[in-house]
């Protein structure tokens, strides 16, 4: 086996090398990799690809009896169809809920504060209840 | 069931007296069922027992076909009814798991001398798979999580719209039965990384034989299993179980997967099942090197492992790079390849394009197909990183592709589903873990799934208590205060109940039309049926020659081969591009040029379906435009879709439209005598409830085509292509007609060699006009 090994270095010299693994290249922290999760969860839910292929406007307009145009940020009574910033609004939304949740498990770690506890759970909670009802009213507007 | 008890019991023994923990998981699991499958009934209460949509009515067509002429027969089947010219190989092209489930359960019924048509069983089938998916959902997350939590995700996945939208009753298709198949071929996978033991690989080889049988959606179990894999190695977390579990099930997996005719050689020659092959050498190799280390130093094997390292993966690139280009490994499948570079689809194939379900998801969709589980979703991912473990890393890459899938095509919602429901069920079940300790249930006045959610809660929250609970109990707990924690509780619940409700409703009105019967709603909330679709195929069935060739678009290929048992050109299984393309092309030109290919494809009815006067709005106007991009697809010389836009670039059919759409076949044939009929008195005659327009091309004659059938709303308009006319008449008098006879009377007899063409004849007694012209 070594000399199999020799024979290309019969004819070569090795260069002393210094290889080292580069410093950023390490194992991501769980928590880094959890960031990326939901930053591309907020991006997917958002309809983004949906942006990508179809290349709806940032927000519509429409023109009212007067003649003059309105902007509007919801394309109303469709349910395959959307603005960009209708899709990231929504799917802001969809992430604060998922917040929410996340504190209201934080308040149950032994070491914190009482007050800090209960401000926690109230931001946790008013997150949650948040959310979930401007989804509710969000979607009313787009079905018909 | 019972034994999933008995052993939490045994976990558990010391606080359960009883098996109750394994009689509450026995009935919120029977729960479960019976509300998954009697939510999943509303279109068989409304309408009636019937087979739902497209492509249901292909899997209905065949399964009968095999109940009545056996297995082999139907293996064997070739239909010359589909693809007119060209007939279809049925029985290889197919995924047999769905029919053969249904079969199974009419020959297993009929045994027990019980007479169920194949019909009722096919329109159940769905309704009570999703009760076995809810039961495998159940255990798969037990495995990764806890039971507590696999009950939530058992309850959610029976009642979420995600997947309800799939699995109505008479929705007989291949998903119905492949969700099951798919998550508990997942269940199986996870028991086998956990306890390493062949037995259970072995178990995930059989499901997953299964699933492939099923449905084409197994492309995604064989992908994501070698990725966990992939991912487990590179974390470092090899160990002998994942060893076993893998090459067992790949091994295995392999061979049983081509035993399915239509997949054949597919899992060794094509792109997408290379993943797999792939890893399935690198764990080999990571197996060796392994074993190599043992008996060797440290300084040797680092050496050693860098030359096998590269060496191994150069090989493994090379060889499928190579086996690739010398087109022994097919590349990637264009509707796999449009997952990836999204716009490809809309660019090179329009077939795929144009399906609906096809289409990017929006963000509406997604709200809508699972509602609170949305936000809950990213949180149990949040758990399961915190607390990884080597099934948990299965879960995040599941979620990660899923919900990426999902974005791409709204279809696809149907595999994010499951993890959705798994994963907030784990967020749910440490929220309330957290929040409920050790009160009684508060709440008990909800909905009977919610209700024991909740009892169940008090039980599983021993099991999860061992972590974090007890510490903190003790101490500070107090602080907070019952009431605050019941008061989040209780909104809880209430959000979890507004779910059940979203969940209901949206499964009455959304997912629940049959979409061959059609009902509308009058002012006083009285209901009008449109039964136009069956009406028409009734019709064709009876009153049409049985060989009858019928064109139409072929969404509603399978329909007319099922209910009006005719045959047809093309149909939903759009494996022939080019075929579809020429009915394509023969809808978007003007009759006379399409009255020449339908001469060539021998047509004898052609069917649309027109929507303008009740307002449908699935017709084929709305359709016409990707007629016209895949027609010009494949000839792009005759059609051009710029041609049917207004120079403004709309689409529009009123008397601004394009001349080329005014005057091609389609719109013929949808408006034909439709400028007669006046629906209201405040509308002129002519006017298209669908586009709100009135209609721009009014009076025209159909020259080549005759009308044979309208239904009673005009939804379904039949034509019969009449057969060549006699030589065309002469509308000027200056040939005479005996003449040319004789003319070629007398060629025939005299058989004269050198006959000039147009040299004046001089005949006796006849005036030789002819030659002026």
């Amino acid at each position: 086996m070594e000399s199999f090994y020799k024979v290309p270095f019969l004819v070569l010299e090795c260069p002393n090398l210094k290889l080292k693994r580069p410093t950023w290249l390490h194992m991501p922290s769980a928590m880094f990799i959890y960031a990326l999760v939901i930053g591309s969860y907020f991006l997917v839910t958002g309809g983004i690809i949906y942006d990508v292929i179809v290349e709806p406007p940032s927000i519509g307009s429409t023109t009212d009896e007067r003649g003059n145009s309105k902007p509007v940020a919801f394309m109303p009574y469709r349910v395959n169809g959307q603005y960009i910033m209708e899709g990231l609004a929504s799917s802001f939304l969809f992430t604060l809920g998922g917040l929410g949740f996340v504190i209201l498990d934080q308040t149950n770690k032994p070491s914190m504060p009482k007050l800090n506890r209960i401000l926690m759970l109230c931001v946790g909670f008013v997150a949650i209840l948040v959310s979930f009802f401007m989804c509710r009213v969000f979607m009313r507007m787009k079905l018909p | 069931m019972v034994d999933t008890g008995v052993k939490t019991d045994i976990r558990s023994a010391m606080w359960k007296p009883g098996g109750w923990q394994s009689l509450l998981t026995f009935i919120i699991l029977a729960l479960a069922w019976i509300v998954g499958f009697s939510s999943r009934l509303f279109a068989v209460i409304r309408f009636e027992s019937i087979i739902h949509e497209f492509d249901p009515w292909f899997n209905y067509r065949s399964t009968h076909y095999m109940v009545v002429n056996g297995f082999y027969n139907f293996l064997n089947w070739f239909d010359d009814r589909a693809w007119y010219p060209l007939g279809r190989i049925v029985g290889g092209t197919v995924y047999p798991g769905l029919m053969l489930t249904s079969g199974t359960i009419h020959w297993f019924l009929s045994i027990l001398n019980i007479p169920v048509h194949i019909r009722d069983i096919c329109v159940f089938l769905a309704p009570i798979f999703s009760g076995l998916t809810a039961l495998s959902v159940f255990l798969f997350t037990r495995e990764i999580w806890n039971s507590g939590a696999g009950l939530f995700a058992a309850c959610f996945i029976a009642i979420v719209p995600g997947y309800i939208s799939r699995s109505v009753a008479g929705s007989y298709d291949n998903e119905g039965i492949a969700i099951f198949a798919l998550m508990f071929t997942y269940f199986l996978w996870i028991k086998s990384v956990k306890t390493g033991s062949l037995f259970w690989s072995m178990l995930t080889a059989a499901s997953y034989f299964y699933m492939v049988s099923a449905w084409g959606g197994y492309v995604f179990i064989i992908n994501l299993i070698p990725l966990h894999v992939f991912t487990l190695l590179i974390m470092g977390r090899y160990s002998r179980r994942i060893y076993i579990a893998y090459s067992t099930f790949y091994i295995v997996g392999l061979l049983m997967s081509m035993q399915v005719p239509f997949v054949g050689f597919n899992p060794i020659t094509t792109s997408e099942h290379m993943a797999s092959a792939g890893v399935f050498a690198l764990i080999n190799a990571y197996a060796i090197l392994k074993y190599v280390q043992s008996f060797l130093t440290k300084a040797e094997f680092r050496y050693f492992f860098f030359l096998a390292a590269t060496g191994a993966a150069g090989v493994i690139f090379l060889t499928v790079v190579g086996l690739t280009w010398a087109g022994i490994i097919h590349p990637w499948s264009g509707r796999f390849y449009s997952l990836w570079d999204t716009g490809y689809a809309k660019i090179h194939i329009p077939i795929i394009a144009s399906v609906s379900e096809h289409q990017p998801t929006t963000w509406v969709s997604f709200f809508f197909d699972l509602h609170i589980l949305i936000c809950a979703f990213p949180v149990g991912v949040w758990y399961c990183i915190k607390h990884v473990n080597d099934e948990r890393v299965f879960v995040v890459l599941y979620a990660i592709f899923a919900s990426y899938f999902a974005g791409v095509m709204v279809r696809l919602m149907l595999t994010l589903t499951p993890i959705v429901c798994v994963l907030a069920a784990i967020a749910f079940s440490k929220t309330f873990e957290a929040y409920l300790k050790d009160e009684t249930p508060k709440s008990s006045t909800k909905e009977s799934g919610d209700s024991l959610e909740n009892k169940n809660d008090k039980l599983y929250d021993k099991v999860g208590k061992t972590k974090k609970v007890k510490e903190e109990k003790p101490k500070d707990q107090e602080g907070v205060g019952m009431n605050i924690k019941s008061v989040i509780v209780i909104a809880l619940l209430m959000i979890l109940m507004l779910f059940a409700v979203h969940c209901t409703w949206v499964t009455s009105s959304a997912y629940s039309s049959p979409s061959i019967v059609l009902a509308s709603y009058n002012q006083d909330g009285s209901r009008t049926i449109l039964d136009d679709f069956r009406e028409a195929y009734y019709w064709l069935r009876q009153n049409t020659h049985e060989k009858a060739r019928v064109m139409s678009w072929w969404d509603y290929g399978y329909q007319i081969a099922g209910m009006g048992n005719r045959t047809t050109l093309v149909d939903n299984n759009t494996w022939n591009n080019s075929h579809i393309a020429l009915v394509g092309k023969a809808m978007s030109s003007n009759e006379t040029s399409a009255y020449k290919i339908m001469r060539m494809l021998d047509v004898d009815y052609v069917l649309v379906i027109f929507g303008g006067v009740i307002g449908y709005s699935g017709d084929d106007i709305n359709k016409f435009l990707w007629m016209v991009r895949i027609a010009e697809g494949e000839h792009p010389k005759e059609i051009r879709e710029s041609d049917y836009f207004t120079p403004q670039g709309e689409f529009r059919v009123d008397s601004a439209g394009s001349q080329t759409l005014l005057n091609c076949l389609m719109y013929k044939l949808s408006y034909f005598r439709f400028g007669e009929l006046q629906l209201d008195l405040r509308s002129p005659a002519g006017f298209d409830r669908t586009r709100g327009v009135e209609i721009g091309n009014k009076n025209f004659k159909l020259t080549h085509l005759e009308e044979a059938y309208t239904t009673e709303h005009w939804l379904v308009r039949i034509y019969r292509v009449l057969d060549l006319e006699n030589r065309i008449q002469l509308t000027s008098p200056n040939k005479p007609i005996p003449k040319s006879k004789r003319k070629s009377h007398r060629r025939t007899g005299k058989k004269k060699i050198g006959h000039i063409k147009n040299k004046p004849k001089v005949v006796k007694g006849k005036k030789s006009k002819s030659k002026v012209k």
